[in-house]
């Protein structure tokens, strides 16, 4: 269980991005991220997969309170979190397959396992034959695949994804979305931040609504009611 | 479905050193500048060391030939300036000699003939100098059964009885003004290895603190990731004492080459009783052997540290 109880952040000591946010993502669940540009869904992101940690306020992670945790046990906790961040990040220098094949490497997983899994994984995302491609040979769509990949190889129990299917056509984008949804069937906990309506509509799942730094959830219901009284 | 995704769950913890690297350290322009920075440092160590174990070959060498020898002199010339007659030394010799015959603390002498005292004297003199008209000491050469100095002095006594002006010299004083000087120069060469292993642990602390700049964002991804610090920092280590042995070994090559020439050209322009000799004893020799696997320590030792100290600037 995820839980963020008035939580603060700025960076330094510019304006406070992200104010008073609090919610709780239970294990297993599934959330879109929604909010107009610079309401600082980036940032709650990186509080998401502990790359920074909050000015103020709590952040509970898979039941351990991460605010004053030592790193070694928060490398334990990243661990369990598989992102895909916006720009990718991929190790220019590794290939294909060594970039899909590093969570798994990092918790020390057997080579024989990784290169079943990698290899079936690309073979999946449509990247077969890109195994020892370098990332900058591919376009930015195989690149996405491959940071989609490299985040759900190693069955994350949270994956964070920020603008996941960004740069790709609409059927990969839903074939990746199915991805999440079986991933999410087997109890990874997911949020994806988008823009996308097509993709939020479709799926259905709660949003979390970030707006100048204020969060609120909106379960499927109060939306969908919403979208109602808005027609009439 | 994706077979992965039906498998157990996986097995979080920390992957086992392998010999893969996910950051391109192998290929860093920087990286053969390090080896021979690395190859000279171990150069100038393995001169240091072996210039110290010369040093104490060689003080051993003197203290031990000397310590319990002693040279009786019978001046030239008599203490009015006149000059003593072979006859008169040869006189003063043998009185000298009844003395040490009987004085328990003289394990053995030898009265150095002439001719012996002339060979000592020709090396300052020249050869083409005829000695039969010179003046020259009578000299006995004397092993000492014990150094205590109350002993010394009872002989030093007893020869005063011969004649006031023969001299016992046991080379104390000037013996100890070289070990001395051995010392200082010990001293130097141990201080000098301290500042190359210094120097070397700044070095590869600096080379590795650049790479880290260099990859900061892969670094951060690795850490984002869940790579613990012993994860990335095995990779640096790694780096290091690869390259760290392949540069001690190019300097301990290049040592030896030095050490051998240094001893062809001491050998040629040089007594080899007097002056220090390379010749290393097995324990010395497998001193000099070792010099790169405590470079690789010392590399090893700095990158780790390098290493976790910039990582623990991360959240």
């Amino acid at each position: 269980m995820i839980r963020f109880e008035h939580v603060g952040f700025r960076y330094g000591v510019g304006p406070e991005i992200l104010t008073d946010v609090n919610f709780t993502l239970e294990p297993g669940s599934f959330h879109f991220l929604n909010g107009p540009s610079g309401a600082g869904k980036t940032s709650l992101m990186s509080l998401l997969y502990l790359g920074r940690k909050p000015s103020r306020g709590l952040v509970t992670m898979f039941g351990q309170q991460i605010n004053d945790m030592e790193q070694r046990n928060l490398a334990h906790l990243r661990q369990k979190i598989g992102v895909v961040f916006q720009e990718f990040r991929l190790l220019p220098h590794l290939s294909a397959f060594d970039n899909v094949a590093l969570p798994l490497r990092i918790i020390g997983t057997p080579e024989k396992e990784i290169r079943n899994n990698v290899g079936e994984l690309l073979e999946w995302v449509g990247l077969g034959d890109y195994t020892q491609s370098l990332p900058q040979t591919l376009s930015g769509g195989q690149q996405q695949r491959i940071a989609i990949a490299r985040a759900v190889i190693a069955r994350p129990k949270l994956l964070l994804a920020d603008e996941p299917t960004g740069n790709l056509d609409d059927e990969m984008g839903f074939r990746l979305m199915n991805l999440f949804e079986q991933l999410n069937n087997m109890g990874t906990t997911i949020v994806i931040a988008t823009h996308s309506h097509a993709i939020m509509d479709k799926f259905g799942h709660p949003r979390l609504i970030l707006d100048n730094g204020h969060l609120e959830v909106q379960e499927p219901k109060s939306w969908v009611q919403r979208s109602v009284e808005s027609v009439f | 479905m994706l077979n992965f995704l039906t498998q157990k769950d996986k097995k979080l913890g920390v992957a086992e050193p392998t010999g893969r690297y996910d950051l391109p350290l192998h290929n860093c322009a920087g990286s053969s500048f390090l080896m021979l920075l690395v190859a000279l440092m171990s150069f100038l160590a393995m001169m240091a060391v072996s210039g110290s174990f010369a040093l104490n070959g060689v003080t051993t060498k003197w203290s031990s030939g000397l310590e319990n020898r002693a040279t009786i002199e019978i001046p030239a010339r008599k203490p009015n300036g006149q000059i003593r007659s072979v006859k008169d030394i040869e006189r003063l010799s043998e009185r000298t000699t009844r003395i040490l015959r009987k004085h328990p603390n003289i394990e053995d002498y030898d009265v150095m003939t002439r001719a012996e005292v002339s060979a000592l004297v020709s090396p300052w003199l020249g050869e083409s100098i005829t000695m039969d008209d010179m003046p020259l000491p009578g000299l006995i050469a004397i092993t000492i059964r014990d150094n205590d100095e109350a002993r010394i002095d009872t002989l030093k006594k007893s020869l005063k009885e011969v004649s006031s002006d023969i001299r016992l010299d046991t080379h104390e004083s000037w013996l100890n003004e070289i070990l001395r000087l051995a010392g200082s120069l010990k001293a130097a060469a141990i201080i000098i290895t301290l500042v190359i292993g210094f120097t070397t642990v700044i070095a590869i602390a600096g080379a590795v603190r650049s790479r880290m700049a260099e990859f900061r964002a892969d670094i951060e991804l690795l850490h984002l990731m869940g790579a613990g610090p012993n994860y990335i920092s095995n990779q640096f280590q790694r780096h290091s004492v690869i390259l760290s042995l392949k540069g001690s070994f190019m300097g301990l090559c290049a040592g030896a080459i030095g050490l051998f020439l240094f001893n062809i050209i001491s050998g040629f322009s040089t007594s080899s009783d007097v002056a220090p000799s390379l010749s290393l004893s097995p324990l010395e020799a497998l001193s000099l052997l070792s010099l790169p696997f405590f470079i690789c320590l010392i590399a090893y030792f700095s990158a780790r540290y390098t290493v976790l100290r910039t990582l623990s600037l991360l959240p």
